[in-house]
């Protein structure tokens, strides 16, 4: 069987894919015109050349290209994928994998691996790599998929742990694999000889096909080029802080990558399009709080009370008010950045949180008064009785809880509704929710006018 | 057989009896007397909860020294291992533990206040269950049981999963008590086909179609689920015998299939409650000593060598309760 398509269209950081980056060489090219990507841009089967900002010009701009692409394809409406068509063409894999290490290197050396450019180029890697597996035949994909597996997977018999930093970051989730006795089962004699003689009344082949089959072992290979490309982001960050100069190119790079990311936001909204624009502080509207925000504001009939309110409710009702834009800004902020004074803190926050705990039974602070100072430390005002600019810095302002976490921590608050199947915080509920409240409540008032006339 | 109500609360000299007495450093386990230089202790000396921490102990017989001296309300040991166990630093690994109070069980048949023998059953039951899966689907091995006076701590030391994280600890938690409900729709070349959970014999639906099955034999007419109404929960309970025979088929056709999706999502929705996730999760835990006196309800934190034949009232009793009667 011939394979087409090379092994580092898909995995970069394969053999080949490394083999690509030494035959470059040094850095000085990645800026210069470059006649052999812009023909095989242009010559793309669907390529959409009408305009000269659609082809990239050279190794730079190809890197830019890719992070756009991602970026537009997640929150522009009229995402047009003519546009780029180029990044499917198998034939560009040479400048493709040259294009990629760039984005890693850019992104370790200037913002690290935590950060949400790294974010964006591993998630984009796992898009690009599904949507270019999705242009090829059934048998060229799988043979693709296997050989890739196979250099990745040390042996036939993989252990659950193996995967351990996949299932950490959520990347792959423990209860969609099929394990037995530790470990991963992905071949198919494998998963015949443990499991056939139980299955009644189906094909255990079929079985095979449909609970494993490519669809799991594609998942598995996506995820680990997509973790790999992670830990390299990680190594190349260890390295450059032992490094005193940075390549300028870089560092040009990580500041176009971050422009990209921003000019998207603006132009289209954070996240899948929900809102448009940016979110902007502004007074509470408790109708758009999620359920489990809903639900401690009523006040706490029985377990979970000091957390409910300390470790949820506090971040959230703090964001929600003066922040609710930092998980797209991703910047780390103090309470005063934002109020200055600490009024907002005072006559707003703080009696709503206080009233909440009031609710409890018993009252919270009435039953256990030295909470507060927890409540406190939670706002980042250090371990004291009230908030003062002179304690601030001495804790973190705490983020508000996730959904995965709530869940952990607070299970009985979890009754999700509709909005909550799109979301993983309950903050970009609110930021979400916010906009279909006002929408609603102006509906409501121009109704009540058109009465009124 | 001793009865629940003779469980009251420990008298100072009770405590004193039950160390000088009756308890013996042998009945720490091997696994904590191993790593005793790598782990913190705390104690709870009046009933207020465990303040005096970060205490760490050389021998075995310095251990024995304190408790036998000291008394205390409450004896804890860190489920952590550390370099610097004084100062709680140099993280090394931690236990995977899995603590299932008989109290928090979301879904109780005797609907007690606190715990009887029936509610504490129950948490044997759930405890078995875990261990099974924890065995046959993750291949751990070096699992432990304790009776913890309330229920049952569950305690991991395989070397594999010591050292894992928080998060994938979480994960961990999810699938052992079906927290999730399955797929039942997948892919084939030009088709999709449906698989309920309760026709794949193996992995996480496996898994999940037992906690489903325990949940739903074990409801009652006043348990509360998500989305299911009294009238459902009515038809649940009136079809269950057919759970109880595993002709799920003939269970969701008398439901209803919609129905059915309620029931089952409203059962993974309580199961994140079999376990307090946040033991589990909590990388520097501190966990009742085993051997030591829960002495709020008079009975022996214990280790269970055999969780299928042991029973907490004949098993984790101190001789002095006998003696109030």
């Amino acid at each position: 069987m011939i394979i087409m398509v090379s092994v580092a269209f898909i995995n970069p950081l394969s053999d080949e894919g490394k083999m690509i980056v030494r035959e470059l060489g040094e850095f000085d090219g990645v800026l210069s015109e470059n006649d052999d990507l812009m023909s095989i841009v242009t010559e793309s089967r669907s390529q959409e050349i009408s305009d000269d900002s659609f082809i990239p010009r050279s190794y730079f701009d190809l890197a830019l290209k890719r992070i756009e692409w991602y970026a537009k394809k997640k929150n522009d409406r009229n995402f047009d994928h003519k546009q780029y068509d180029f990044l499917f063409n198998p034939d560009i894999n040479k400048f493709d994998v040259i294009a990629f290490f760039l984005l890693c290197q850019a992104i370790g050396v200037k913002y690290g691996p935590n950060s949400r450019e790294s974010r964006v180029l591993v998630e984009s890697q796992g898009k690009l790599i599904e949507n270019r597996l999705g242009k090829l035949s059934k048998i060229e994909r799988n043979v693709l998929v296997t050989n890739i597996l196979n250099s990745l997977l040390s042996s036939a018999h993989i252990k659950w742990t193996f995967f351990e930093d996949l299932i950490s970051s959520k990347k792959l989730k423990l209860h969609e694999l099929i394990l037995d006795s530790g470990e991963i089962i992905l071949d198919k004699d494998d998963f015949l000889e443990r499991f056939s003689h139980k299955i009644q009344g189906r094909k255990p082949e079929k079985m095979y096909e449909a609970l494993i089959g490519d669809r799991i072992k594609e998942l598995v290979m996506i995820k680990m080029v997509m973790q790999n490309t992670e830990n390299y982001i990680l190594q190349v960050g260890e390295r450059s802080n032992r490094e005193i100069e940075p390549n300028p190119i870089l560092l040009e790079l990580a500041d176009k990558i971050s422009d990209v990311l921003l000019a998207s936001v603006q132009t289209f909204g954070q996240g899948s399009g929900g809102y448009g624009g940016s979110v902007k502080a502004s007074a509470l509207n408790p109708k758009a709080f999620p359920p489990c925000v809903k639900k401690v504001m009523e006040g706490m009939k029985s377990g979970g009370r000091n957390d409910a309110i300390i470790m949820f409710l506090t971040p959230f009702i703090s964001y929600a008010r003066l922040y609710p834009a930092v998980f797209s800004e991703n910047i780390t902020k103090q309470i005063s950045d934002v109020d200055p004074t600490l009024a907002i803190i005072q006559n707003e926050i703080l009696p709503l949180i206080f009233g909440a705990a009031e609710r409890c039974s018993p009252p919270l602070f009435e039953d256990q008064p030295q909470d507060k100072v927890n409540l406190n430390a939670k706002l980042g005002f250090g371990m004291h009785q009230n908030p003062e600019l002179k304690n601030e810095g001495e804790t973190t302002w705490y983020t508000p809880m996730s959904c995965e976490k709530v869940k952990i921590h607070l299970p009985s608050l979890c009754k999700p509704d509709e909005t909550c199947k799109k979301i993983g915080n309950p903050l970009s509920y609110y930021n979400r929710k916010i906009w279909v409240v006002k929408k609603e409540s102006k509906a409501e008032s121009a109704a009540e006018e058109d009465k009124k006339d | 057989m001793v009865k629940i109500e003779y469980l009251t609360p420990a008298s100072p000299e009770e405590r004193k009896r039950y160390y000088r007495e009756e308890w013996n450093i042998k009945q720490v386990p091997e696994y904590i007397i191993h790593s005793i230089q790598e782990r913190e202790f705390g104690f709870d000396h009046v009933g207020r909860g465990p303040n005096d921490r970060y205490k760490v102990f050389r021998t075995p017989d310095l251990l024995k020294r304190f408790l036998k001296v000291r008394t205390p309300f409450a004896a804890y040991c860190s489920v952590a291992f550390y370099d610097k166990p004084r100062r709680r630093d140099r993280w090394t690994k931690a236990e995977l533990v899995f603590d299932v109070d008989a109290k928090d069980i979301p879904v109780r048949t005797c609907e007690c206040e606190g715990v009887c023998e029936i509610c504490l059953n129950e948490a044997r039951e759930i405890v078995l269950g875990i261990i099974d899966t924890l065995k046959a689907d993750l291949g751990l091995k070096n699992i432990h049981v304790v009776y913890s006076g309330r229920g049952y701590h569950i305690r991991v030391l395989d070397n594999d999963v010591m050292s894992v994280n928080s998060d994938v600890r979480s994960q961990i938690v999810k699938y052992l008590v079906g927290a999730d409900v399955p797929e039942n729709e997948y892919s084939l070349d030009f088709e999709k086909v449906s698989y309920e959970h309760f026709v794949i014999p193996f992995g996480y639906p496996n898994v999940f179609t037992k906690r489903v099955k325990y949940a739903i034999l074990h409801l009652t007419e006043n348990s509360e689920l998500d989305e299911v109404n009294k009238k459902l929960l009515k038809d649940v309970l009136k079809h269950r015998q057919l759970i109880e025979l595993d002709n799920w088929g003939m269970f969701k056709n008398k439901i209803g299939p919609q129905r059915y999706r309620k029931v089952i999502k409203g059962i993974a929705s309580i199961n994140m409650s079999l376990v307090d996730a946040k033991v589990s999760i909590d990388l520097k835990r501190i966990l009742r000593l085993p051997s030591s006196l829960h002495s709020m309800v008079s009975m022996k934190c214990t280790e269970v060598k055999n969780i299928e034949t042991f029973d907490p009232f004949d098993d984790a009793v101190p001789k002095f309760v006998y003696e109030r009667k």
